[in-house]
């Protein structure tokens, strides 16, 4: 969104009816906003009434600026600052209230009583649907998450959130357990949905989406046994995301979609693919830890332990936060790859110290248990 | 995306700002951009985001 949605020109209306404020959460300095304001996923968008600190609106993942444009308007309406007449549906609201508060259980189920009364024509129809498909996925009622998706995927299959109700949809239907009888049909419904938006325009859809949504149909043909199937659409998936780089104006946005592409290139088995593009982003981006972090992945995926050392070596210079975990323990596993079980331990004995120094808001004690264990010897 | 949240925590990209933004946007200030909410009596729009 940083690099696409808050750059664009349409969004010039809306400058003067909100205050603007973005928090990078990894910083340690936005721990206590993050006490107040907790999240489950990156990006997180809020709408917040200031008198009482009240969240009035709140919306999850990445949304293109169509989509943008409707939470503003509906985040201004329940701030009580609507503009355009409508009043906010009571329903919808009380979803709203549980939603923002973090209690997805009762989002889920406020969400389902709305969509019962609202017309699928109502402009906040595509909001309270992906709203209520992470409510139900996040409170892991995966059944009614994939049936709420299939439902709305027809009403929704030309608007912008296409991709994420397909895709939201298929991974509630794989996280459903192979014995439950309704599993098969949802899984080949909603894999038809997906095909569906990605042979389709795919107009006014957002890169990260329908890259997420080739990543979860590789792992539908996966969980098939379809190998070559997997690999036709893993290739496909790669193939795409090299287009969008290419179409970059600027670093930015060229570099916008190295993390998708390097996860397509390491489920292709080809992580030689992805040196060149992260070799060119860690140039242009010289204090950005992304770039040799991703390296480190690349060259432990083709086995050249030293040049991943280094890459990593480079991106902990540059890291902080809890992201440094993520580099810290990738660091371990390539010297247990190397046959170095020492050099492993030792950084992650770095890695338990540095997770029980960051703040409790930026650390999950289920985290912190995992790397307990790594440490506990072998039973 | 729902469940590959967690897989795509890792993947969702954006690599610094553009410096070219519509909306004026302060950064990691939450007393300040309060403040000014109440002050022009605005709601805020919080955008949370992570650098990877």
């Amino acid at each position: 969104m940083r690099a696409f949605v808050f750059t664009d020109k349409a969004l010039g209306r809306q400058a003067g009816r909100f205050v603007w404020l973005s928090i990078n959460t990894e910083k340690r300095e936005n721990a206590a906003v993050l006490a107040k304001y907790p999240i489950q996923a990156s990006p997180t968008l809020f709408v917040i009434d200031p008198a009482a600190e009240k969240v009035v609106l709140k919306y999850v993942g990445g949304a293109t600026v169509p989509q943008l444009q409707r939470i503003l308007d509906d985040g201004a309406r329940a701030a009580g600052h609507g503009r355009d007449g409508r009043k906010s549906d009571e329903l919808l609201a009380k979803a709203d209230a549980f939603y923002a508060a973090g209690q997805n259980k009762e989002a889920a189920e406020a969400y389902r009583a709305a969509l019962k009364g609202m017309a699928r024509s109502s402009p906040s129809y595509a909001r309270a649907v992906e709203s209520a498909l992470f409510a139900l996925s996040s409170s892991r009622q995966h059944e009614t998450c994939a049936a709420v998706a299939k439902d709305a995927f027809e009403h929704l299959k030309s608007s912008p959130s296409a991709a994420n109700v397909a895709g939201s949809g298929l991974d509630c239907a794989l996280a459903l357990d192979k014995t439950v009888p309704s599993r098969a049909a949802l899984v080949s419904d909603l894999a038809r949905d997906v095909s569906e938006v990605l042979r389709g325009p795919r107009t006014g859809l957002a890169v990260d989406d329908v890259s997420a949504l080739y990543q979860t149909f590789a792992e539908e043909r996966d969980a098939a046994g379809d190998a070559a199937g997997k690999t036709k659409i893993l290739e496909e998936w790669a193939a795409y995301l090299e287009v969008e780089a290419a179409k970059g104006k600027t670093p930015e946005a060229r570099a916008a979609f190295d993390a998708h592409r390097i996860t397509a290139y390491l489920a292709l088995g080809q992580p030689e693919r992805g040196i060149p593009m992260l070799e060119a982003s860690e140039r242009d981006f010289p204090d950005d830890y992304n770039p040799p972090a991703r390296l480190a992945l690349a060259y432990r995926g083709m086995k050249k332990y030293d040049e991943a050392l280094a890459a990593s070596d480079r991106a902990l210079a540059r890291a902080y936060g809890p992201r440094k975990l993520v580099i810290l323990n990738v660091r371990a596993d390539i010297h247990d790859k190397k046959g170095d079980a020492a050099a492993a331990r030792k950084v992650r004995e770095e890695a338990l110290a540095w997770a029980e120094a960051l703040p409790k808001e930026q650390v999950s004690e289920r985290q912190i248990a995992a790397l307990k264990k790594q440490l506990e010897p072998p039973k | 995306m729902l469940s590959t949240a967690a897989i795509l925590a890792a993947a969702l990209a954006s690599t610094g700002l553009s410096g070219k933004e519509v909306l004026p946007f302060i950064a990691d200030d939450y007393p300040k951009a309060l403040a000014l909410a109440r002050a022009e009596g605005k709601p805020i729009f919080l955008e949370t985001w992570a650098p990877w």
